[in-house]
């Protein structure tokens, strides 16, 4: 019903005087309240934590053997001031990619990489420039590295891509970045498993499938979860590569 | 009103709606983006595009829970009505906002591979049997190409090319979309964040946009009893005595049909309740320079013809009424939109 008493608005002529205070007070609701909201949300982002592409560091040129597992691996001979003799160096390219064709036919031999490093406390990996600048083969002689199997393991915790949560992307883990830690995966950018609980004093693993393979399909639907699994797990230098068994994946709570 | 379509019909009140609109927009990004992170304690920010598309992703969710707070407050207090004026322009900044956000999400999360970052949004995650981990893009997506939809088609002209009713049933689609969003964020963001203040704002939202068309419908629900008739024939409306000259009315008749019945220079007439624009409530509007004015968007009718005046050509249907007594009875059979009927004199046996 329409109201004799009720000041009625008529877009196109101006507001009534009974209107305009409450009007008035909507409209400083209104702003002040979406500034609150722009706060309250602004101020209740998590921290992404401390990975980052190392740019400030330079770009870094080491040389070292070539494994593959099958993500490929640089078993560091000559370093330098950041990266040390003796550290495992994951490799992967630019953006969501990988550099297995450079690294296959260097498998086992002496190569030169060169690229920018992604850190995240213990956990690196490169990213190798293009071309042959990046990786290269090297003269001089192939030492011996050895693989140590540590054995059975069921761990907890989440499978990540390992560049992303290296700190290509700044947050670069969770299930809101589920579909583009897929996206590097398919790529095949080295996953990495994050443990709940260090193994052999590492926290990080690089995870492979069973069989020395790239990560099953299979094992896509639980990246980004909270998860157990088992696995077969080794140590290449100061690295820890976790050989899951796919059909031991389980979601925890 | 109009005779011709231009992309606005600026006025005065459209001016300071947008004007506030946009500054509270501003504010919220400002805030957001650039003095809320000076508070926190990183030691290193977010990713700029993250923290861009979380910015926008957040004001264009607050934007469409403002928006679809408006409609039920303005059925519970028609004071608020005015905040119904220019609710368009509201809804087409919003999509604005959320597309932004779809573009700084594509462009990062979906970019950088040897694949097509549209291809890779649909392919990236396909974990569809299960809850945690649920590809909730495909929500967001559905959401804003609905959001387009509707702002698209939200000028005046799709109205009268579409006709009103479909144009209605397409901008219903507002709920699904705002349901989408709900699931969009419930499966996404909301799975990852540790700080829970977006969680009670995001709920405290859609609680206020559920609750407030809760008590909307059950308000009218009430109104809808009151005004209902059973009777086949002649239908009574009200007395004479409960009239006020320049006001209406309402009846709401068997056939779900509302007749706004109105008291003019002290002569009866009777047209339908819902305007040809947006199916604005004419009985709840009031005569200004002797026409009907709706309390929408303010569309003008000849209270005896139910025609806008010229040169618009705006029609809608009429009603014979009688008088029996001091009772005021309305024909529940309307007539053909814009067919004059003679006004009822006030005491007088018709």
């Amino acid at each position: 019903m329409s109201d004799k008493d009720r000041p009625f608005f008529v877009g196109y002529l101006p507001a009534p005087k009974a209107l305009r205070g409450l009007l008035l007070a909507v409209c400083v609701l209104f702003v002040s309240g979406l500034a609150g909201f722009g706060l309250a949300l602004g101020i209740a982002q998590d921290d992404p934590g401390d990975g980052a592409f190392r740019f400030d560091y330079g770009r870094q040129t080491v040389t070292g053997v070539v494994e593959l597992t099958p993500y490929p691996l640089l078993r560091v001979t000559e370093g330098n001031e950041r990266i040390p003799a003796g550290h495992t160096l994951m490799l992967a390219g630019g953006g969501k990619t990988n550099v297995e064709s450079r690294a296959i036919p260097l498998e086992g031999q002496l190569a030169q990489v060169s690229g920018v490093l992604l850190e995240r406390g213990s956990l690196d990996m490169m990213q190798v420039r293009g071309g042959r600048n990046g990786l290269q083969a090297a003269e001089g002689e192939v030492p011996v590295f050895e693989t140590i199997p540590l054995g059975r393991w069921k761990l907890a915790g989440e499978i990540c891509d390992g560049k992303c949560l290296a700190g290509a992307m700044r947050p670069g883990r969770g299930l809101a970045h589920k579909a583009c830690a897929n996206l590097c995966l398919l790529g095949k950018v080295p996953p990495v498993f994050v443990s709940t609980q260090p193994v052999d004093g590492s926290e990080f693993l690089l995870v492979t499938g069973p069989d020395g393979g790239h990560l099953p399909e299979s094992a896509y639907h639980y990246v980004a979860q909270f998860v157990s699994l088992e696995g077969e797990v080794e140590r290449r230098g100061d690295l820890l590569v976790l050989r899951m068994d796919p059909k031991t994946l389980e979601v925890l709570d | 009103m109009s005779v011709k379509y231009i992309p606005v019909q600026w006025n005065p009140n459209k001016y300071i709606y947008d004007a506030v609109m946009l500054l509270g927009v501003a504010l919220f990004l400002y805030v957001f983006l650039y003095a809320a992170p000076g508070i926190l304690s990183h030691e290193r920010p977010i990713n700029s595009q993250v923290h861009n598309a979380r910015a926008l992703g957040a004001c264009a969710f607050v934007m469409l829970t403002v928006i679809l707070c408006i409609g039920p407050l303005a059925r519970l207090d028609p004071r608020f009505l005015p905040l119904l004026y220019n609710r368009r322009h509201f809804g087409v900044m919003t999509v604005f906002v959320a597309i932004t956000h779809a573009g700084y999400i594509v462009d990062w999360y979906f970019a950088f591979s040897s694949s097509n970052k549209y291809e890779a949004l649909l392919f990236a995650n396909t974990s569809y049997g299960q809850l945690a981990g649920f590809p909730f893009e495909v929500f967001g997506v559905f959401a804003l190409f609905t959001l387009i939809l509707l702002a698209a088609t939200s000028h005046d002209f799709w109205m009268k090319f579409l006709s009103p009713p479909v144009w209605k049933r397409i901008h219903y689609l507002i709920y699904p979309a705002y349901l989408s969003v709900v699931a969009h964020v419930s499966f996404g963001i909301l799975q990852d964040q540790q700080n829970h203040a977006f969680t009670v704002i995001f709920i405290g939202g859609a609680a206020a946009v559920g609750g407030l068309h809760l008590m909307a419908a059950l308000k009218e629900r009430r109104a809808d009893r009151a005004l209902t008739s059973e009777v086949a024939g002649w239908v009574p409306v009200c007395d004479i005595s409960e009239m006020k000259d320049g006001f209406a009315k309402i009846k709401l008749l068997a056939n779900g049909e509302r007749v706004a019945v109105y008291l003019n220079d002290g002569k009866l007439s009777a047209i339908s309740n819902a305007c040809a624009h947006q199916n604005g409530p004419l009985g709840e509007g009031q005569i200004i320079d002797c026409l009907v004015t709706c309390p929408w968007h303010g569309f003008q009718y000849d209270v005896t013809n139910g025609q806008s005046p010229a040169p618009f050509t705006e029609k809608i249907p009429t009603y014979n009424l009688k008088t029996d007594g001091t009772r005021v009875l309305v024909d529940p059979r309307a007539n053909p939109p814009g067919t004059y009927v003679e006004p009822v004199p006030v005491g007088a046996p018709s």
